[in-house]
């Protein structure tokens, strides 16, 4: 067992925890943070991403005890985040979530695009978000609702006039390259 | 928003309306299984086989370790699968391994501690003891006679072998022109996001089993649990939380959620096991893995006339409950001849055992293969008359004209325009723009490709096709329990199962135009067969058909009621009412549905002399015939290819598509994309290969299991037909499967297409880079090794 | 998919960290843990105790140093990626640390952790060895500096003796007029890669180097011959791959084709 002393969504905690237990199953399991799903345990789905001391990490492939002294947040500690609500508006407008197991990581995902790349084009949105694996939307809905949402947040920039509002059937070439 | 629809649907028939059950998850606030949480909860882990084949000699426990084997678990009833044909071998699958093992995975011993580390932890512990048998893991070299034998009793290794054998044979036998091809479905896992996973605990407030299983139906599920556990049904409690995902891959009953049941009523204690992404890779259902050794009988014009051949389905180790793979063949081999007028079919099914994880159901089940079979075999076809591949298709499909017809296979397809989407797809695609591309070629070296695949998929089929398959569980109807509250809110109860489909949305769509209200104004509940109507669950693209039949179904019940007892408070006749925007209205006056509702729970004496108190009812639906209605589609991909690595990117896909009357065209365009991504999966990346000799699955993480992420998968564009179905409420056609059946034709086609000069091959799927790699250098003359 | 038990030590600096790891065969360094984390979990590899490295200051960061770079091996791909640190490159090492597996993992993987682990397919091993790196590696006993191409001798092998970690790589900052190019080929993005090729041409002269081979990343002699000389690339490239990948099959060699001749248009371009 090791001294563990971080913040958790804002709120500072002390605490022992065993030395292998992974960020994932420590605000899991030791916190009741259930937002933060576990999808493969070997950081290649992007399930359980939270952020720590504000960059994106998975949370199962980082020990609780590196934590020490970090700010870990949570879905759940990013409720009120400005960027999260209009996230949440996008997604539910695009239809950019099904089953809901990837969608708490994937918004922490795509809330990190938008403060690096502000209104982002289509395909860089397509880039940044490798590694987050969403089953069932098969991601163009996603990628709209984050390029609304970095449009919406980011009004004066000229990506953000040109950025478009595709719906999942709206017309436009591949950006997959 | 009073009328929503624009084009002359009742209600909020058709209406894009945003999905009601997004909120919780938005918030991180979805509940699934691994988030149940119990006092006392204690974590299982399982001991695996690490040998494809052996007999199981021994397991060690450690030292005063919880560990549990199959004669612990006891005793337990046998929990018979696949389908009620006498032909069919059966072949138990034990939670935990008995005599044998037989594949790398099985379940062998399970572990129970505080924590999952530490029940990992004990598991590394334990000794099992196998002797080693010699690996089957190819299913036509299964069928040798000196194969090893996965089941001793049998006389090969073959499930069933079963002839589809239909039509003119005669004209088969004089084709004048025979296509003779080679094709694989490789093998693939199914991937919901979330893996299976169960939380059981003995309840003593009623003497129940309280199951939380992440299932597409509880309902079925638990007649499985109470089978092999010998409990009442009555005393088993399933609840399905939110699922997340499911595909297919959560409507069999495993091993593993057997195990942990039965060690939960031994032990008295709360117990829980969630898969892992390694055992979900080697361990949970497989899908997919089917060979055609085939050939296409036409005439010199391109007139297809019909199919022969061979059809392999590698199926696993084992049967798993209900019903096993045991559909795949069938329907593999009766959609075989796809949406073309064939005349004739010939072919010898093979459903066989190998050293392997089981198969079971996955979005599209056996379609995807068969789409895959029949349209590339057109695309060979055409070149090998020189022809166009779309003007062949053309030639062939089946017109608005024939239908309704039964096809050689037996499918008795009801309405669309098949032709009308083929031009559709074409025309969105852009041919002649592809084409010109083509010529000019590229500047980076790739090569263009168009490929074109149309298909059709069966939906909301009943007790006619099913009782056709032999089915153990006939899926022949569903229920829904209607319920309006004194205040004239409602909640429906229904037995499917809401794991992405957005059911709760376009349920309270079908109820709130049937009931004059809001869709808020509606509640949908599902997943707990304690509060829950008996139903089938979430699958074969059947809920909105059959769910959605049952709760228009009720909600006319309790809407005639609530107009009779509306027409009373009015004092006019029931047949002079109509019900509107939450109003029972009259010629005179109108009565808000909250007053009848009160009247009908709270304030009987309002009722009218005669009638019942509650606006409440439980019924159950099928539609008028139940062979199923078709949905169908064309879907059109260009492919960049870089020759010399094989990677394939994709520039463009659309898909032309057809499920008759849409109830929200939100979802329905979401269940396509997100059936296509599945597909291109199929199509290019996803793959579990085996060690041929050891029987070892090779891809056991996402490290080599290759899922597509949003750089993979290009925007999808959508164009709709409407055609609506003849036999179902609102003409409507399930088509959450059929995004996925075309994919891995039209990519392999489009492949076909890049490299025609050269008449690479493409017949294996995933069209991974070192197999297009390999496909184009074998063509150029150069050893492919 | 637990890992075994193990111990997590938070080291009282370099120092500290270096008598733990030199005192303890069973003792292994972790930087941000993105790979090793991952064979802990899959019970792949085992440890008895990680010394994390990440809170040592001579690990950390990157600093300006007579015509060169002094990367912290605790320097995250992220920091690269985004220009957080001076980039004597020109651009190669930002885009190369752009192109490592997924964000989330650049955010905490180092080039440190990822040399040291030497994955026959990452992505650093090529790149330092056409940028003529090298790195400076300490030990209890000592310092020494060894040569990116000598680095490696295997596959997950290196030269790096027990107790011995690296502090720091030094890349020599590319003069005006430097030309790269770069190219990698995976089954998708972020995927494990099935070939990375990198050339480097200078005014005096032409580094190209291999990644992804069955063993280690290895320096391309007649690739950067054929580059300086304006030669035939491709007939360079299969001379050079039948060195550097030996038990490549007809696929594997194809790829490495592919990204060489790919990096060498791009630096001619």
């Amino acid at each position: 067992m090791i001294d563990l002393s971080f913040t958790l969504n804002g709120a500072p905690v002390s605490q022992r925890v065993e030395d292998r237990t992974s960020l994932a199953d420590l605000v899991r399991e030791g916190h009741g943070l259930t937002g933060t799903h576990v999808g493969c345990e070997h950081g290649a789905c992007g399930a359980c991403t939270v952020l720590v001391d504000g960059e994106p990490a998975r949370s199962c492939i980082v020990l609780a005890a590196m934590c020490e002294g970090r700010a870990v947040t949570t879905a759940e500690g990013l409720v009120d985040d400005p960027v999260m609500a209009e996230l949440r508006r996008q997604f539910h407008d695009k239809h950019a979530l099904q089953c809901g197991f990837c969608t708490p990581a994937m918004m922490i995902s795509a809330r990190d695009i938008i403060a690096r790349h502000g209104a982002a084009a289509p395909a860089t949105i397509r880039k940044e978000l490798a590694g987050q694996i969403c089953r069932c939307t098969g991601y163009a809905p996603i990628v709209a609702a984050i390029a609304a949402a970095g449009a919406a947040l980011n009004p004066s920039s000229d990506a953000a006039a040109a950025a478009p509002h595709v719906a999942a059937t709206a017309a436009g070439a591949s950006d997959a390259s | 928003m009073a009328s929503p629809t624009s084009d002359g649907a009742p209600g909020w028939i058709g209406a894009r309306l945003k999905r009601k059950e997004d909120e919780r998850f938005l918030y991180a606030a979805g509940r699934y299984v691994a988030d149940v949480r119990l006092p006392g909860l204690k974590d299982v882990a399982f001991v695996r086989s690490d040998v494809a084949h052996g007999r199981l000699l021994g397991v060690t426990k450690p030292e005063g370790a919880d560990v549990f084997t199959l004669a612990d678990l006891g005793p337990l009833n046998d929990l018979v699968a696949g389908p009620e044909i006498a032909e069919f071998r059966t072949s138990l699958y034990p939670p935990l391994a008995g005599d044998k093992v037989r594949f790398v995975g099985q379940p062998v011993a399970a572990v129970i501690a505080a924590t999952r580390a530490e029940a990992e932890d004990i598991a590394a512990e334990v000794l099992v003891e196998t002797e080693e048998l010699g690996a089957v893991t190819d299913a036509v070299a299964a069928l040798a006679p000196d194969a090893p034998r996965l089941h001793e009793a049998w006389a090969d290794n073959a499930f069933i072998a079963a002839p589809v054998i239909a039509g003119d044979q005669d004209a088969l036998a004089a084709a004048p022109v025979v296509v003779r091809r080679r094709l694989k479905m490789n093998r693939q896992a199914t991937v919901s996001l979330e893996g299976r996973g169960v939380v059981a605990h003995y309840d003593r407030r009623y003497g129940e089993l309280i199951v939380h299983l992440s299932t597409q139906g509880a309902h079925v599920m638990r007649r499985g649990l109470a089978e092999v556990l010998g409990l009442a049904e009555n005393r088993i409690r399933v609840i399905a939380p939110d699922v997340g995902g499911g595909f297919g891959g959560k409507n069999r009953l495993t091993p593993e959620e057997i195990a942990v049941c039965a060690m939960a009523l031994k032990t008295g204690q709360p117990l829980r096991w969630i898969e892992d992404r390694r055992e979900h890779l080697i361990a949970s259902l497989h899908a997919r893995e089917h060979t055609y050794e085939i050939a296409l009988h036409a005439e010199a014009d391109g007139t297809i006339i019909g199919m022969s051949g061979d059809v392999y389905i590698d199926a696993g180790a084992y049967a798993l409950w209900p019903t096993g793979a045991f559909m795949e063949a069938s329907m593999a081999a009766r959609n075989l001849t796809g949406p073309y007028k064939a005349r004739a079919l010939n072919l010898q099914t093979y459903t066989v055992a190998t050293n392997k994880a089981p198969m079971g159901p996955y979005r599209g089940v056996a379609r995807p293969g068969a789409c895959f079979a029949i349209e590339r075999m057109v695309d060979e076809l055409a070149a090998e008359l020189g022809m166009d591949p779309i003007e062949i298709r053309r030639r062939n499909l089946i017109t608005e004209a024939d239908l309704p017809m039964r096809t050689v296979g037996g499918l008795s397809l009801d309405t669309g325009h098949y032709p009308a989407a083929l031009d559709m797809a074409c025309e969105m695609i852009g041919v002649d723009k592809v084409r010109a591309r083509q010529k000019a070629g590229e500047a980076d070296g790739r090569v263009i490709g168009l490929g074109i695949a149309v298909y059709t998929e069966q939906s909301g089929h009943g007790t006619s096709e099913w009782m056709k398959r032999k089915a153990r569980v006939v899926p022949g109807h569903e229920s829904a329990n209607v319920r309006m509250h004194p205040d004239g809110t409602v909640d429906i109860a229904v037995g499917i199962q809401n794991h992405g489909q957005g059911l709760e949305t376009t349920l309270s769509q079908i109820a709130a135009t049937e009931l004059g209200l809001h869709p808020d104004a509606i509640n949908v509940r599902y997943g707990d067969t304690a509060t829950t109507p008996f139903g089938f669950g979430t699958f074969a693209s059947r809920s909105i058909v059959f769910s959605g039949g049952a709760v228009a179904k009720g909600c006319r019940e309790v809407a005639a009621k609530a107009r009779r007892i509306g027409a009373a408070l009015l004092q006019v006749s029931a047949d002079d009412v109509r019900i509107e925007a939450g109003e029972i209205v009259g010629p005179a006056g109108s009565v808000s549905l909250a007053e009848v509702a009160r009247a009908a729970t709270l304030r009987p004496e309002f009722l009218p002399e005669g009638e019942d108190a509650l606006l409440e009812t439980t019924v159950s639906y099928e539609p008028a015939d139940s062979a199923g209605v078709f949905s169908y589609g064309a879907h059109a991909v260009v492919v960049a290819v870089e020759p010399l690595t094989g990677a394939v990117d994709l520039l463009d896909y659309v898909v032309a598509e057809d499920c008759g009357t849409v109830i929200n065209p939100l979802i329905v365009d979401g269940q396509i994309v997100g059936g296509v991504a599945q597909g291109i999966g199929t199509a290019l990346y996803e793959e579990i290969p085996f060690d041929p000799e050891l029987g070892q699955p090779l891809a056991t993480t996402f490290g080599d299991y290759m899922v597509p992420c949003a750089s993979e998968i290009p925007d999808i564009r959508i164009g709709h037909l409407v055609t609506p179905a003849r036999v179902t409420e609102y003409g409507v056609k399930g088509m959450g499967e059929g995004g996925a059946i075309a994919p891995p034709a039209a990519v392999g086609n489009a492949l076909a297409d890049a490299f025609r000069q050269s008449r690479a091959q493409f017949l294996e799927t995933p069209f991974t880079p070192r197999r297009v790699s390999d496909a184009v250098a074998a063509a150029d003359g150069e050893g492919a090794r | 998919m637990r890992p075994a038990p193990f111990a997590f030590a938070r080291p009282d600096g370099l120092a500290d960290a270096l008598s733990r790891l030199g005192a303890d065969d069973d003792a292994m360094p972790i930087a941000g843990g993105q790979s090793l984390l991952v064979l802990l979990g899959l019970r792949l590899a085992g440890a008895e105790t990680l010394v994390d490295v990440t809170r040592i200051p001579e690990l950390c960061g990157a600093r300006e140093a007579d015509g060169a770079v002094v990367f912290g091996a605790a320097t995250t791909h992220a920091m690269i990626e985004d220009g957080k640190v001076p980039d004597p490159s020109r651009g190669l090492m930002r885009r190369v640390a752009g192109r490592i597996a997924y964000r989330a993992v650049r955010n905490r993987g180092t080039i440190g952790g990822s040399l040291a682990l030497s994955d026959p397919a990452a992505d650093w091993c090529p790149v330092l060895i056409a940028l003529g790196a090298t790195y400076d590696i300490v030990s209890a006993g000592g310092a020494r500096q060894v040569a990116a191409e000598d680095f490696a001798d295997g596959a997950y092998s290196t030269v790096l003796e027990p107790g011995e970690l690296i502090r720091s790589i030094t890349v020599p900052v590319l003069q005006e007029g430097t030309r790269w190019g770069h190219a990698k080929h995976a089954r998708k993005t972020g995927a494990f890669a099935e070939s990375i090729a990198v050339v480097v041409k200078r005014p005096d002269g032409v580094r190209a180097a291999l990644g992804a081979t069955g063993s280690h990343a290895v320096l391309l002699p007649s690739v950067a011959e054929a580059v300086a000389s304006g030669g035939d690339v491709a007939a360079a490239a299969r001379a050079d791959i039948a060195m550097a990948d030996p038990d490549a099959d007809a696929y594997r060699a194809r790829c490495h084709l592919a990204t060489i001749l790919n990096a060498a248009r791009e630096v001619c371009a």
